[in-house]
């Protein structure tokens, strides 16, 4: 997936919380622009990662409710480190409040127990077809299109033979 | 002149809009790194914030005192002797050094600054009553 | 996908201010699945946009001898979603510089409508990263006058904005 700033989902607690992981590799053709001789993970792509994040909780937690779910807000997003090609960003993100449109989010990446990256964001949720002239059907196309990327993401666990986060049970 | 309360009110609102705490959590007491979650680029953030409310200018020397930390005629096995912490007394006359007097971990200085710290500080160059 | 979040600059005021373009195309190649089904430009990139004509603002200030890399982003706001076919306007306010940095606060338009607003902290790369360059100058150059600086770039004076000495020297070798 094209601008996908996260690359699997590792554990999901809907309503709740959620993590994923972003792998940064030499191959993202943009890195060359960013630095040409430094090459770091652009602050604005971990803040998308942590968008993403967020987003996928909020739809999973909905059962893709809504076609939209959009950035409405960031706060304090503060940069504590770069992360290069060949590490693994651990983003995290749980809900701090909710109501009928919008989530509010605490968000972290972290970067070999350290925080890289911090956020508190404000997520937008609704369906085309409330706001403009677009079609029910436009909706129902994005809703299935996002499912069909969230099964990339992520592999829900067996009831018995995994835990909650993926993980085989002992 | 603004008042004390007054200085207290700005303080309170450029700390809210650096560190995206809440108006209570920013009590007089609470200490600007370990209370409030401040990290160093908040810093200019804060400065930036409180020069614009009060029209002041910040030195960075004088919220930040680098340069005495750094110096190996103040600073020994990462703690603070008897002659810098007077130096530190003398440029920073609104902190109250006391908590740090009894510890002093270079590591640590910058987390023993306060509200009232800052309140005492700009209260100082704007002539708060 | 290359790294540039701005097009062109329209104006360029040392110190102060900064104005720059840009054009959003479906034949962006990351659009085609942003969203699944109806293309919407990245929020995250408008920020990336406003944080390239603020920073290279801030930078011009020191004849781009700092490092200038996006340190906090205290508040973005997001009012509307700009679409293929769009062109967004940045303004860059540089409210301040310092040596460990600069503040700048910034403003995406579409048309005559607000669509985000900003605030942002740059840092300068300090010394724990000795001998960290982050561009190759003859191509950081290149860039610039491909952005347009020089040619709308203007100094307090309202004289034209001159390549920094030392980036000639580098390029020429």
């Amino acid at each position: 997936m094209y601008f996908s700033l996260i690359d699997r989902i590792t554990h999901l607690e809907p309503g709740s919380s959620i993590r994923a992981l972003k792998a940064l590799s030499l191959a993202e053709e943009y890195l060359q622009d960013h630095f040409p001789r430094f090459p770091v993970m652009p602050g604005v792509l971990m803040l998308e990662s942590m968008y993403q994040t967020g987003a996928w909780l909020i739809r999973a937690s909905e059962d893709f409710a809504h076609s939209m779910v959009v950035l409405k807000e960031a706060r304090n997003v503060r940069y504590g480190g770069f992360v290069q090609p060949g590490q693994t960003l651990t983003i995290s993100a749980e809900i701090v409040k909710q109501d009928e449109t919008t989530t509010s989010l605490k968000a972290q990446g972290e970067l070999d127990g350290q925080v890289a990256v911090s956020a508190r964001l404000v997520l937008e949720r609704y369906n085309l077809s409330g706001r403009s002239s677009e079609p029910p059907e436009l909706d129902e196309h994005i809703r299935r299109r996002l499912r069909e990327n969230f099964r990339l993401l992520y592999t829900r666990p067996a009831a018995s033979s995994q835990v909650a986060d993926g993980s085989p049970a002992k | 002149m603004p008042t004390q309360a007054e200085v207290f009110q700005k303080v309170q609102t450029a700390l809210v809009d650096a560190l995206a705490v809440d108006e209570a959590d920013v009590t007089p007491e609470a200490t600007i790194v370990g209370d409030l979650g401040a990290e160093s680029i908040d810093f200019l953030d804060i400065v930036f914030r409180l020069e614009k409310a009060f029209g002041i200018e910040i030195p960075r020397a004088e919220l930040f005192p680098e340069d005495i930390l750094a110096n190996a005629e103040y600073v020994k096995d990462g703690r603070v002797m008897a002659s810098g912490i007077s130096e530190l007394k003398k440029r920073m006359p609104f902190a109250d050094l006391s908590k740090f007097e009894s510890n002093p971990v270079v590591q640590e200085f910058a987390n023993q600054l306060t509200v009232n710290d800052l309140c005492r500080y700009v209260g100082g160059k704007v002539g708060a009553n | 996908m290359r790294w540039f979040w701005i097009d062109r600059f329209l104006e360029f005021e040392r110190a102060k201010r900064a104005v720059a373009i840009k054009n959003i195309s479906l034949a962006e190649d990351y659009l085609t699945d942003y969203m699944p089904g109806y293309p919407v430009y990245p929020q995250a990139l408008v920020v990336e946009g406003l944080a390239q004509t603020g920073g290279l603002l801030a930078g011009e200030v020191n004849g781009f001898r700092e490092r200038v890399v996006l340190a906090k982003v205290a508040k973005a706001e997001f009012h509307l979603l700009a679409r293929p076919g769009d062109t967004l306007t940045y303004e860059a306010i540089l409210e301040d510089v310092k040596s460990s940095g600069a503040i700048c606060r910034g403003i995406s338009r579409r048309g005559d409508q607000i669509q985000a607003e900003v605030e942002l902290m740059f840092a300068h790369l300090d010394d724990r990263f000795q001998g960290v360059d982050l561009f190759e100058p003859a191509a950081f150059l290149g860039m610039l006058r491909q952005l347009g600086v020089f040619a709308v770039g203007r100094k307090a004076d309202g004289s034209p904005l001159d390549v920094p000495p030392h980036m000639l020297q580098a390029v020429r070798g």
